[in-house]
């Protein structure tokens, strides 16, 4: 089972203008140690269409972390408008924050963003060209989607060291009706996904 | 009898696989399905038992939520002492659950409900063994074992006291295990399986006592579960799923040679679970309706996959047998009928669930049941006594164990004696005290008080919320050397680990007690993980084979990912006009980012502004990072034997060095407190030599070291000081000068000695040093010799010192020991012949107590030490000794105790001295014969502690002897102890009563000892007496 788990996320600064860094307060428990550090991230879905225009806001390491319950604010440059097709630019889109453990992605959270104009004129005849100066960001806090996956949590070595305790080989530990055929590329543990919602 | 469906009870209206009611009775467990995991959820029993509390909305009624199994959970289990909760699922692992006191009532992030957890329930131990789904798991009586069964076909017996200690795997199984029991006296555990059979196993040996088939062969359709159940007094044992003329019965079967003659016929589909009454009853007495006196008897609900519950009382030794050819005679019965034969079920419920019923628990009074179903929902049935009968109070039913089996079930009688007045005040206070100490979680509302000053505690007094409101600016935040930001994040609360957390053996700095091989094994493992990613990747990136695999697989995977990407996107275009981009992102919530893994995340990079390149070159790098550790672990799924056994050759090799460089230290100053050094933990095999001795000949003699150019050796003393030798560093003028150097933070001297140096040792005060020449000299920790060199009648074979003692060991196999302080001779000379004579052990190990007292350890498994008042050699331990196979007294240890005492006894015993491993309290040696063993075994640890000069584990021993005294009802030996320990109370010049012991004072140690006694009411009157004379005593 997961070692780390998410408690809470406060969104900061909330409603915002587009050009302010993302604030996100994570609170987080972890069960034991971690020998390793957490990498959290940022995604900003620039498109809903295409995973193209997806964009890495930033990413940080967090640790040490012991066992514990800790917290820390996530802070993020706001998206970089030249990336973001411009028919996408007001409306609905997707931040996400993930975190990995040893280049595993165990949780992802998700926030629908409302990005509109505050100027009732503005809004009424939207530039063709998004003016980003104007534009009012409106993460929906109170819903956030989480998914979580299953990881191996442990050093490939201490599992051959204790032959008494050890983990089931990883790919048997999914449930056979859950075997994605979107298999992660990067030989992580197949996900048991749950999503909370 | 009352019915009762609590419709809030329920998983969302997905299948509830178990019930089980916590031992208090405040509250109950559920495990199954949840919402693409498995579920455990603990209630509230309150609103279940009161339609007012039902009503009331601030009395909650889910308490805790856990998601973290990975798929459905099969089975709870509450400890019987209530203070944990093992849940097993098809994800493969056991998770055992305790109550954290620390947090006060959250919600599960992200989740929809936004019902507050009341209580915090948290994993502590994870047991991972299994190779397939969990499907049952049991405590054993006392909480000594955790059981768990899997469609693996084996049954894992876990050590409850030291998670995930495994104790024993049963293997015998063909098909998937689908149910477990304990035999309440503890001597047995029964299973059945899908092979068609029932197995019982013995808790003595973990053999199988027998293997009951016949009532299974005709079984065929599989259920779910197989719960089957013991009775409470042990006498039967009773099978799920059985067949009886092609008719599902649930099978009796006799303790008494495991006869299967009866069994319990109606239901119309097999039985999946059966669930025997906790209590022991006996009939109602109506007004003398009831002529002949009433045997107790037992009470057994049966759930079946039709749907119904029936609950049968039987009298003991008067067993209704239920012929064979009798037809299902309440398979058409009203919905709810009483039937009051004897030879009937007392209560049929049909038509209670849409589907299965898959567990059934009972309230610990005996009277409720709650029934869970495959279909999501659990009903609560309520009997009246008039119904059910008179439960029998706890000494009664202890008076049936001890008829039965010669001894009685509850050590802690307590609470059984509540009805006895306590005549004490102090009395009573220990009782309360023993009380406050069994439910440190307490009732449920006293949660909050507690939590908040551990809060603050780790905030240093500064609320949450002005933490938070700058968190931003006061959290640390550095770059890593590849520039990347790294922020340690604040801790706002410490884990209150359970007393078998993991965190708790990581992090907590080494207690006194513990064993020396637990200390290291998390330096060790961390070792290993660094040695794992600084030296392994690079070895089999040259081994062509694993890059070409992953290049394969990322092949095979990579089109298989932008298929599915395509076709969604395909998807997604075609009704893109018209969708709303609130499901084109809905995707992007649970579908991992492809902008993570490495290949996809190239696009991105392209047309990126300078400025973010800076940002993103490192998440590119990163993804690198990743398919390293990929291909690691595709590896080892691949599990190449020629790559796996390199890498754990390699890990093994960097492990030792990485143990040498960081373990020894701090290792050694552990090993070394109370003894000077038995074994000097350096590699050097001068110093080893003298233990591995030669087969004695005709004539005794032991082996002598051999003469090394140069050695060193580490010293015991507050900080580590080393010695280091070097032989005939110079030649003057013939004569071959040999070198000691002694080294301690910093300070350090050399002394020059004529003959080559064999053997080197220290302790906190002095230096001793054998030469070839058959002299020993001894040094003060300055380097000034205290003594002219001795002169040994033979050469050494081992030297060792403590304090201000000396120990030689000679070739001539003759021991002699010296206090070189006031210069005389503790033991001068003595042979080893009475030890070693009639043998052919030989001596393995020796050492000298900080009290002086000469220690020998044979191959053979003795231990002697030499007492110089009586010149005898005594027998402190001995490893094949019956007496410790076979005592029992796990349950006189504290948790302190657990750990094991400290001391030279210990050390020539093992630490974890493995008494009563094999035969627990619960073996098949009677009863009585145990508890003799077990006390003759404890009197002579409490001797030979006191032979051996050792303090602390006297005072380790008494009390548990203490203990052991006061739970098995020994008065006259705890008179007599009581008695040397309060000695006369008037003086008088004839006693020859000493008033210590060990440096011990006695009269302290019997304060130690009442609150021992305290603790059960039988002893109040003794209780009473010496605490009486002891305050006496205090005021003269």
């Amino acid at each position: 089972m997961a070692k780390v788990q998410v408690l809470n996320v406060a969104v900061l600064d909330n409603p915002s203008p587009f050009g302010n860094p993302f604030q996100f307060e994570i609170t987080f428990e972890c069960m034991e140690d971690l020998p390793e550090d957490l990498e959290w991230k940022i995604i900003y879905v620039g498109s809903a269409e295409s995973e193209e225009y997806d964009q890495v806001l930033d990413s940080v390491l967090v640790g040490p972390v012991p066992a514990g319950r800790h917290m820390f604010v996530f802070q993020a440059d706001a998206p970089n408008t030249g990336l973001i097709p411009e028919s996408d630019a007001v409306g609905v889109t997707v931040v996400l924050i993930t975190c990995t453990y040893r280049g595993q992605e165990f949780i992802r959270i998700g926030y629908y963003v409302n990005n509109e104009y505050t100027d009732p004129e503005l809004r009424e005849n939207p530039p063709v060209k998004p003016n980003y100066t104007q534009l009012q960001r409106n993460i929906l806090a109170s819903n956030p989607r989480v998914t979580r996956f299953h990881i191996n949590w442990e050093a490939t070595l201490d599992k051959m060291e204790d032959s008494e305790n050890v983990d089931p080989a990883p790919n048997t530990m999914l449930p056979p009706t859950s075997m994605p055929s979107k298999a992660p590329p990067l030989g992580l543990m197949p996900d048991n996904s749950m999503d909370c919602l | 009898m009352k019915l009762l469906k609590p419709s809030w009870v329920n998983h969302n209206g997905k299948p509830i696989f178990s019930v089980d009611i916590h031992p208090d009775g405040t509250k109950f467990a559920t495990g199954g399905q949840g919402e693409d995991s498995g579920k455990v959820v603990i209630w509230n029993m309150a609103p279940v038992l009161r339609e007012e509390d039902e009503k009331n909305e601030n009395i909650p009624k889910l308490l805790c939520q856990m998601d973290n199994h990975l798929a459905c959970v099969n089975c709870v289990r509450w400890s019987n002492n209530g203070l944990y909760l093992a849940s097993g699922g098809d994800d493969k692992l056991v998770m055992v659950w305790k109550r954290a006191a620390f947090i006060g009532p959250s919600t599960v992030f992200g989740s929809s409900s936004k019902l507050a957890n009341v209580e915090q329930w948290r994993c502590v131990m994870i047991l991972r063994n299994h190779t397939g789904d969990v499907m049952d798991v049991a405590w054993s009586p006392h909480d000594v074992w955790l059981a768990s069964c899997s469609v693996d076909n084996t049954i894992v017996i876990w050590n409850a006291r030291k998670f995930p200690e495994i104790v024993m795997t049963l293997k015998g199984h063909t098909g998937l295990v689908k149910g477990l029991t304990w035999d309440p006296v503890g001597k047995y555990i029964a299973s059945q399986a899908d092979d068609h059979s029932l197995k019982v196993w013995r808790t003595m040996d973990w053999q199988m006592e027998t293997n009951i088939t016949k009532p299974f062969s005709e079984c065929g359709g599989t259920t779910h579960v197989l719960r089957l159940s013991w009775s409470p007094d042990g006498q039967y044992l009773v099978s799920a799923h059985a067949m009886n003329n092609s008719g599902p019965t649930a099978q009796i079967i006799e303790r008494d040679g495991w006869k299967t003659n009866m069994d319990f016929v109606g239901h119309r589909k097999a039985v999946t679970v059966v669930k025997f009454n906790p209590k022991i009853f006996k009939k109602k007495q109506k007004n003398g309706s009831t002529p002949k006196p009433s045997c107790p008897y037992c009470c057994c609900a049966v759930g079946s996959k039709d749907r119904s519950l029936s609950v049968w009382p039987r009298y003991a030794g008067l067993w209704h047998v239920v012929a064979p050819t009798v037809k299902p005679y309440w398979s058409k019965a009203p919905q709810s009928c009483f039937l009051t034969s004897l030879k009937r079920p007392l209560v049929v419920i049909h038509d209670l669930f849409d589907k299965s019923i898959m567990d059934i628990t009972w309230t610990l009074n005996g009277l409720g049941l709650l029934v869970c179903s495959m279909d999501g929902t659990v009903a609560f049935l309520d009997f009246s006594q008039d119904e059910l009968g008179d439960p029998l109070n706890e000494e009664e039913k202890n008076a049936i164990h001890q008829n039965i089996y010669g001894k009685s079930l509850a050590i802690t009688m307590e609470s059984h004696l509540s009805s006895t007045i306590i005549e004490n005040p102090e009395m009573l206070k220990y009782q309360q005290e023993r009380q406050g100490n069994q439910n440190p979680n307490g009732a449920q509302g006293s949660g909050p008080e507690n939590q908040t000053p551990k809060l603050t505690n780790v905030l240093n007094g500064e609320s949450l919320e002005d933490i938070r409101k700058n968190l931003l600016k006061k959290q640390v935040e550095t770059r890593t050397a590849d520039g990347r930001r790294r922020i340690t994040p604040l801790c706002i609360a410490q884990l209150d680990t359970g007393d078998f957390s993991p965190a708790l053996f990581n992090s907590v700095p080494i207690l006194p007690g513990s064993s020396a091989s637990t200390q290291l094994t998390p330096q060790i493992s961390s070792d290993s993980s660094t040695a794992n990613s600084l030296g392994l990747r690079p070895s089999h990136d040259p081994t062509t084979t694993s890059p070409n695999k992953t290049a394969e697989e990322n092949k095979d995977s990579g089109p298989a990912a932008v298929n599915s990407i395509g076709m969604k996107s395909n998807l997604l275009l075609t009704s893109a006009s018209k969708m709303e981009p609130m499901k084109a992102l809905d995707s992007r919530f649970t579908e991992r980012s492809k902008a993570t893994p490495g290949v996809t995340s190239v696009p991105l990079t392209i047309g990126i502004t300078p400025l973010d390149r800076v940002k993103d070159s490192s998440s590119v790098k990163e993804p690198k990072v990743k398919d390293e550790t990929s291909s690691d672990s595709e590896d080892k799924i691949m599990a190449k034997p020629l790559s796996m056994a390199k890498r754990k050759g390699e890990m093994e090799g960097a492990e030792v060095v990485e143990k040498r460089k960081k373990g020894r230290p701090r290792k050694d100053a552990k090993m070394m407190m109370p003894i000077s050094q038995p074994f000097p933990q350096t590699p050097v095999s001068a110093e080893k030599e003298p233990s591995r001795l030669i087969t004695p000949v005709a004539v005794l003699k032991l082996p002598t070291p051999s003469i090394q150019k140069s050695f060193s050796t580490q010293v015991s003393t507050d900080a580590i000081a080393y010695l280091e030798v070097e032989n005939e560093v110079s030649v003057v003028s013939g004569a071959r000068l040999s070198q000691l150097k002694w080294s301690r933070d910093g300070r350090e001297w050399d002394t020059l000695l004529t003959s080559r140096i064999t053997i080197a040792t220290g302790s906190s005060d002095i230096v001793a040093v054998a030469c070839e020449d058959r002299t020993l000299s001894v040094f003060t920790t300055c380097g000034r010799r205290l003594i002219p060199s001795i002169m040994l009648p033979a050469p050494l074979a081992a030297l060792h010192c403590s304090g201000h003692f000396v120990m030689v060991l000679m070739a001539s196999a003759t021991l002699s020991v010296w206090d070189v302080q006031k210069q005389t001779a503790l033991v001068k000379n003595e042979s080893l012949n009475p030890i070693l004579s009639g043998t052919d052990a030989t001596v393995s190990q020796s050492f000298l107590t900080q009290q002086g007292v000469a220690v020998v350890s044979l191959s053979n498994g003795k231990t002697y030490c030499f007492n110089s008042s009586l010149e005898t050699w005594n027998l402190i331990a001995d490893k094949q000794d019956s007496l410790v196979q076979c005592a029992d007294f796990r349950n006189c240890l504290t948790s302190q105790d657990a750990l094991g005492s400290m001391g030279p006894l210990a050390l020539t015993q093992g630490r974890n001295l493995s008494a009563g491993r094999l035969a627990s309290r619960l073996s098949s040696t009677p009863h009585h014969l145990q508890q003799g063993m077990t006390l003759a075994f404890l009197e002579n640890q409490l001797s030979s502690a006191l032979m051996l000069l050792s303090a602390s584990e006297y005072r380790h021993w008494l009390l548990i002897y203490a203990r052991f005294l006061v739970n098995e009802g020994y008065e006259m030996r705890l008179r007599e102890l009581c008695q040397d320990l309060l000695g006369p109370v008037h003086k008088s010049s004839s006693s020859s009563w000493e008033p210590t012991v060990l440096g011990l004072r006695k009269r302290d140690l019997l304060t130690e000892v009442l609150p021992v006694i305290g603790q059960n009411l039988r002893f109040q009157r003794l209780f009473t007496e010496y605490q009486d004379q002891l305050e006496l005593l205090r005021l003269k």
